[in-house]
């Protein structure tokens, strides 16, 4: 197995444990940006070539997600004036917690799957991806602020992408291409959203946006 | 050549209403966006019959049950098109208590909504079929906000996260199948749906079976199979009746097209452990659904979970590989929910509320909308001569015994919760009506879907004389 995917791994599974005890919003923006970049050097470490295009493709990947999204996350942050998520539902060191444990786990389903010997990096890639989605989905759960969900969410999104690059699964340029796009939509609309939500609302807490639960007397208007 | 005719059609009139500002122009370019799509639907069906090649084979490809999704898109695309021309001054002149969308962000935005649920149903490529179904999401996230009220941004939030979520599981479902190849003795060649079908029995078992397991989750998120269906009603009542038709008339089926398409790759013994998943979940949405109908008081959350049901009896369909009766039940459930989505919308215009109490007496206030109202809450349930009647039919004799009382338990719950409903509104003393101004228009836009009611009818009562 190769030392710099190892090491790019590792910093993978300690951006989790610095995303779940992390209070201020600019330091999660950071450390989501970190994990864009190191996603689009995941591949370039595990080749054993490096041709033209991983180049473009890891240079794509870290412009989009360690340079752009990071920025608009931070507009849509000073646009709605939050700096520090200062309430969440699962306090920080509970949230370390937990995340420890989803490792944990992760790690013990990794070792379930049957991998073949000659799997190499595989071996490590499957339970590090299976943490950072894992922790993705509990910042969306656990945090209350709309930003954090949207940072929770790009996790998430890092996660599955880890999983398909260390399975190198090749779906072909435009589908790639594709899908960057597709998050990159989705997190512009979600920054609209938020700063729609918060001159709506005057606060961009999700956990107050409530007015549409099932209610047995006359539901929501 | 017609399938990227059809997919960019929509997008180029999308930037050009976007560009265009006049009223006029915008309600033009829309209309015959519309109907240049259906032209291009009805080419493409002559064509398929030609058994002609593939543009871009394995990315780009017509088949049967993607034709079908696509047919229904467009044919409801257009109806949706015709009825915006009518609703939107109507809307703007009465229902003023919150700021809305510009006009030209709505149908321009509705466009691209068309274009990406075509690129979803000739996507040959597991891939490319994500792509498209997120991008799905992405185009009708904003629809549903058109009114800037609280709720609407709160039903439009709830949608995007919880889709976004499901759909990324739905993406490292696609990626496990494309591991399952890996790990198979073939090896891994790309992910298009051909060389999928190809290789299916030597496939992983172990990785197929988390595969399915997370594009089930996924794509039945977006199709609204129960424990999944969280969003679904919020996004349904906050979205303005156009939008709802699409969402609950289209959008539907192009999820379930979604999952039709990995239930394509199946080897021949995981048939049985994914056609139990399958009906499972049907089955729970069944009852989710019934348990939500009979105590529900907003007219139109109660279509939303009419749609649950209909997913999951879809789902119990493929479960039971009845593939010709579940499209036929595609088709049917799309062309009830379009009536009663857009009497749900002239409903609200003139009484300005979704909450079914304070609403009755409309056969005395407006005749032609209580007649189509009630029918059309009858046609969904399924009562004869509805074309759903006929597929359920052939459901409960195909699921017989124990399968078939747990259908039809639920299936009489939600028929009760509905047409109580429905009588309540129409039936009694005419109620007070706080917008009497908007009666007219109301009914005037209910004349769209009488005639489109006739469709259904005449459907539903050649289906009989064919059992």
């Amino acid at each position: 197995m190769n030392v710099q995917v190892e090491i790019l791994m590792a910093f993978f599974l300690l951006s989790c444990l610095m995303l779940a005890a992390c209070s201020r919003m600019l330091h999660c923006i950071r450390i989501v940006a970190l994990q864009g970049l190191l996603l689009g050097l995941m591949p370039l470490a595990a080749a054993e070539h490096i041709h033209m295009h991983q180049i473009g493709a890891a240079f794509l990947n870290i412009s989009l997600k360690a340079v752009l999204l990071p920025l608009l996350l931070k507009a849509a942050m000073h646009k709605a004036q939050v700096k520090r998520e200062l309430e969440p539902l699962v306090g920080y060191a509970a949230s370390l917690l937990i995340v420890l444990g989803g490792m944990f786990i992760s790690f013990w389903l990794g070792r379930k799957l049957n991998l073949p010997e000659n799997a190499g990096a595989l071996r490590l890639a499957v339970p590090v991806a299976f943490s950072v989605v894992l922790t993705g989905l509990f910042i969306i759960m656990a945090r209350k602020k709309a930003i954090t969900q949207v940072i929770g969410f790009l996790t998430f999104e890092n996660g599955i992408a880890l999983f398909g690059s260390a399975m190198m699964i090749e779906c072909g340029l435009a589908v790639e291409l594709g899908i960057l796009l597709d998050v990159f939509v989705l997190v512009f609309i979600m920054g609209i959203a938020v700063m729609r939500i918060n001159s709506a609302f005057e606060h961009i807490d999700s956990d107050k946006l409530n007015l549409l639960e099932e209610q047995t007397h006359g539901a929501a208007k | 050549m017609i399938e990227l005719y059809l997919i960019f059609l929509p997008a180029v009139f999308a930037a050009l209403i976007a560009l265009s500002r006049k009223p006029v122009v915008i309600k033009i370019l829309l209309a015959v966006a519309a109907l240049l799509h259906l032209a291009g639907v009805i080419m493409l069906f002559n064509r398929l019959q030609e058994d002609a090649a593939a543009l871009l084979p394995g990315w780009l490809e017509a088949d049967f049950p993607g034709m079908i999704v696509v047919c229904i898109a467009s044919a409801l695309f257009c109806a949706v098109a015709i009825y915006t021309l009518f609703w939107l001054p109507a809307s703007r002149k009465f229902e003023i208590q919150y700021p809305t969308m510009s006009s030209h962000a709505l149908c321009s935005v509705m466009c691209l909504f068309l274009s990406t649920m075509s690129l979803t149903a000739f996507a040959a490529n597991f891939g490319l079929l994500w792509v498209a179904v997120e991008a799905t999401t992405l185009a009708s996230a904003p629809l549903i906000a058109f009114r800037r009220s609280r709720a609407a941004l709160e039903a439009m939030w709830k949608y995007l996260v919880i889709c976004s979520v499901g759909i990324g599981l739905a993406l490292l479902g696609t990626f496990m199948l494309g591991a399952a190849a890996r790990f198979s003795s073939q090896g891994f060649t790309d992910l298009s749906f051909r060389s999928f079908i190809s290789i299916k029995e030597y496939l992983d078992p172990q990785y197929f079976k988390a595969a399915f397991l997370f594009c089930l989750a996924g794509y039945g998120l977006k199709m609204g199979l129960a424990p999944f269906h969280v969003w679904l009603p919020d996004a349904y009542s906050e979205s303005p009746a156009p939008v709802s038709v699409l969402l609950s008339g289209a959008l539907v089926n192009c999820s379930f097209l979604a999952i039709v398409r990995v239930t394509a790759a199946v080897p021949e013994k995981l048939q049985s452990f994914c056609s139990e998943y399958l009906i499972g979940l049907g089955i729970l949405s069944l009852f989710v659904a019934a348990c939500f109908i009979i105590r529900q008081k907003d007219f139109k959350r109660m279509l939303a979970y009419s749609s649950v049901e209909h997913m999951g009896l879809m789902a119990i369909f493929w479960g039971l590989q009845m593939t010709d009766a579940a499209l036929l039940h595609m088709i049917g459930h799309s062309a009830c929910k379009m009536i009663l989505f857009f009497m749900a919308g002239n409903i609200f215009l003139v009484y300005g509320t979704k909450e079914y109490r304070y609403i009755s007496g409309m056969f005395s206030t407006m005749p032609l909308a209580a007649c189509i109202w009630l029918g059309g809450m009858l046609f969904i349930c399924g009562v004869p001569p509805s074309p759903l009647f006929t597929t359920e039919i052939m459901l409960i004799q195909k699921a017989g015994g124990v399968l078939g009382l747990l259908i039809l338990l639920p299936l009489f719950v939600i028929f009760c919760g509905m047409t109580r409903t429905a009588l309540e509104m129409t039936m009694g003393p005419a109620g007070e009506v706080p917008r009497k101004e908007a009666v007219p228009a109301g009914l005037r836009l209910s004349i769209i879907p009488a005639f489109l009611a006739f469709i259904p009818l005449a459907a539903g009562i050649y289906l009989i004389f064919q059992l």
